[in-house]
């Protein structure tokens, strides 16, 4: 049974957060670099089909930030779900340097498990890391992010392969999801299906929701920011730790969604798709322990490195005056 | 230079008022009022585009606070526009694309031409070795090397900006560190990139992609309400396949070859204080509107005079009838054919229309971005 692997998130800043970011930093930051809250968001995974050659080719996984990400009434894409951050400026590219980005990830990372183990929330679930260097006179921003997900040991594996939504779910069923999510966007949900009507519920009530329902007919769904045909998108690691954290006796094997469809697929198809994954006994013995974190993102050439943004193109008036002809 | 011209921009918009009366039938130009009307529209239908506050500090305050501009995030871009150089070959391939829920009927009328339709199978020169004879191969006499040969030549500002697309090695910290994650981790997917099948892709089309990737860029696409031209106005900010954001000689890649550097411009975004953007020059939108509006609502006028005919319009009629109903004050020869007194006979098209085919027009300035997700109904 192959191993289930997931989509990394894929950081996408909108150029008007680092419009943001250079005015927070002279007007509010100044030399200060303590970590602020950030909201990003995420919403389902497009794929396009390629008019072309009629192939379907699946859009990243991404995470965007966009200008308003220090607001607190930030205003969301539509069918986007928000997730908060921590972002931490730093005055010099030497102390962006030389910082100890383990104990950054690691710290927010505890702050994940904390929220599973002791509130039993699924509202950190996706916390993620910021960290960046701002060279404001040349507009470049040096940028890493960190997508912290625990590792589950042994791992996850699906019994077949993931299939569309609808071979396993009647239409019906799918179009009920779709309106329900449509009005009310949420990251995971539990699903179930009670004398021939779904019904849709935070995992937060797995116990009283799931309370009557034989485990077959038991699905966990979430929104998932992948698009690709077999790789569930990350938010799903640790839902996944979540559910075995905190419901270790009912959840070695569980029926997924991976929802992807914001909206009616009009003659097209579903594209959602539904696998049952489980794991190997032996992972429970100490439910409790933190396990093990990844997931910083790597840079463009594929390494462990940050990326660069280079405003320059479109924020230098110098350069700007160049092009304008 | 550029600066005064942008300053005298903005004091022309601060000074010209804002238009009152509905003119869409007779210049192609809409209100505040219509605007907001055919942006609901144009959300309600299509979701992907929602309306934005924008900064608070430049809100105009003609158009509703939440409701200052459009936007949809995150729209595909497959290829460049360069690859999209046609040739004489594919001239008669053409094809009629009908959007029967768009327009709500069958009727020929809505039809839309598709040219170039066998486009992808007539560059296979192994498949079709009689289209590509032809072609008259002035230089380089194998068939398919003067067809790709002659794209690459029209690729615009390639080198430099295949150069500008890696970064300065110098300019990265050099500080990966590979040791933060101790090991590989197995469920982690390998990066997922795009990647397309080498079989039916020409390397013209793939341009500077290596290895065949195709290079998905995407954009963010923007709607403001020009208030000089009276026109919607369309924004673009574009990222490639890593996500970084692009340079403007980069976008202009994405815009045919007519338009980059003349109506598509750099400029500041006007609900931002400090974002720049690419932008189509709205000063021909108001005409070219126009016409196409011309066009279209005389296939509306015919189709509704032939339903109130046939008398079977009530289950239509409820339908539309959500909409706003907006109806143009002025007295052009559409109005003349709508003579009949009865409220809402024949209207013609009704402007709540407007920015889905204002969205049809600006995908012919930007024809690989797909802006027009309208088609898709």
């Amino acid at each position: 049974m192959p191993i289930v692997q997931f989509a990394p998130l894929n950081s996408l800043v909108e150029p008007p957060f680092w419009h943001a970011l250079t005015d927070f930093k002279i007007d509010v930051l100044r030399l200060d670099d303590t970590a602020v809250p950030v909201t990003a968001s995420y919403s389902a995974g497009r794929s396009v089909k390629d008019r072309e050659t009629g192939r379907e080719i699946s859009l990243g996984c991404n995470l965007s930030v966009n200008g308003d990400a220090y607001k607190e009434d930030l205003q969301l894409p539509p069918h986007s779900v928000p997730v908060t951050g921590i972002f931490k400026n730093f005055n010099t590219i030497e102390d962006f340097k030389a910082a100890d980005k383990t104990v950054l990830f690691n710290s927010v990372a505890d702050e994940i498990w904390k929220s599973i183990i002791e509130d039993r929330s699924t509202a950190q679930l996706s916390r993620f890391l910021l960290i960046t260097f701002a060279d404001l006179k040349k507009y470049k921003y040096y940028y890493w992010f960190a997508f912290p997900a625990f590792v589950a040991k042994p791992a996850w594996v699906i019994d077949d392969d993931w299939k569309a939504a609808d071979e396993e779910f009647s239409e019906d069923a799918l179009v009920a999801i779709q309106q329900d999510l449509h009005t009310n966007p949420r990251p995971f949900f539990l699903i179930r299906t009670s004398s021939g009507k779904l019904e849709l519920a935070p995992v937060e009530s797995y116990d009283t929701f799931f309370a009557e329902v034989p485990s077959e007919q038991r699905t966990i769904g979430f929104l998932d920011p992948s698009a690709a045909p077999s790789n569930p998108g990350w938010p799903l690691r640790n839902l996944l730790a979540y559910l075995r954290a905190v419901h270790p006796a009912s959840t070695s094997k569980l029926r997924v969604i991976c929802w992807r469809d914001t909206e009616l697929p009009g003659e097209g198809h579903w594209r959602s798709r539904v696998g049952v994954l489980s794991q190997a006994a032996g992972a429970s013995a100490e439910a409790h322990a933190k396990p093990g974190a990844v997931g910083w993102e790597k840079n463009v050439q594929g390494k462990l490195a940050p990326r660069m943004a280079d405003l320059a193109p479109m924020m230098d008036p110098t350069r700007l005056a160049d092009q304008a002809v | 230079m550029h600066a005064i011209q942008q300053q005298y921009w903005a004091v022309r918009d601060y000074l010209s008022p804002v238009l009152k009366e509905s003119k869409f039938k007779e210049h192609g130009r809409i209100t505040p009022e219509e605007f907001v009307a055919a942006g609901d529209f144009l959300a309600y239908k299509f979701p992907v585009w929602s309306w934005e506050r924008g900064d608070a500090s430049k809100a105009r305050d003609y158009l509703p606070a939440d409701k200052q501009y459009l936007v949809t995030r995150g729209v595909p871009c497959l290829r460049r526009a360069t690859a999209l150089a046609y040739t004489d070959a594919d001239e008669d391939a053409e094809r009629l694309l009908s959007f029967g829920d768009l327009s709500s009927t069958g009727n020929e009328a809505d039809e839309w031409v598709e040219t170039h339709t066998g486009r992808a199978n007539t560059h296979d020169s192994a498949a079709n070795p009689g289209e590509i004879d032809e072609i008259p191969d002035a230089d380089d006499g194998a068939g398919d090397g003067g067809v790709s040969g002659a794209m690459g030549g029209l690729s615009l500002g390639d080198q430099g900006a295949s150069a500008g697309e890696i970064p300065d090695m110098d300019d990265i910290p050099d500080m990966e560190e590979e040791d933060l994650e101790a090991a590989e981790d197995e469920a982690t997917a390998a990066p997922t990139k795009p990647v397309a099948d080498s079989e039916g892709l020409e390397p013209c089309e793939v341009e500077v992609a290596k290895g065949n990737l195709l290079q998905v860029r995407t954009y963010d696409v923007m709607i403001t309400y020009d208030k000089y031209y009276q026109t919607p106005r369309i924004w673009l900010i574009g990222y490639d396949e890593n996500r970084t954001p692009l340079t403007p000689s980069q976008i202009f890649q994405d815009v045919s070859a007519d338009h980059a550097f003349k109506t598509v411009t750099i400029e500041p975004f006007p609900h931002s204080a400090t974002l720049q953007a690419a932008s189509v020059h709205p000063c021909k939108h108001a005409s070219v509107m126009k016409k196409v509006i011309e066009r279209m609502n005389q296939g509306v006028i015919e189709e509704q005079q032939a339903r109130r005919a046939s008398g079977g319009a009530p289950v239509q009629k409820d339908k539309r009838g959500k909409w706003l109903f907006r109806r143009a004050s002025g007295n052009g020869k559409d109005d003349k054919i709508s003579a009949p007194p009865g409220e809402e006979d024949v209207e013609g098209m009704r402007v709540d229309f407007y920015l889905v085919v204002f969205l049809k027009f600006i995908a012919s300035i930007v024809p690989t971005i797909e802006v027009d997700s309208t088609t898709a109904f």
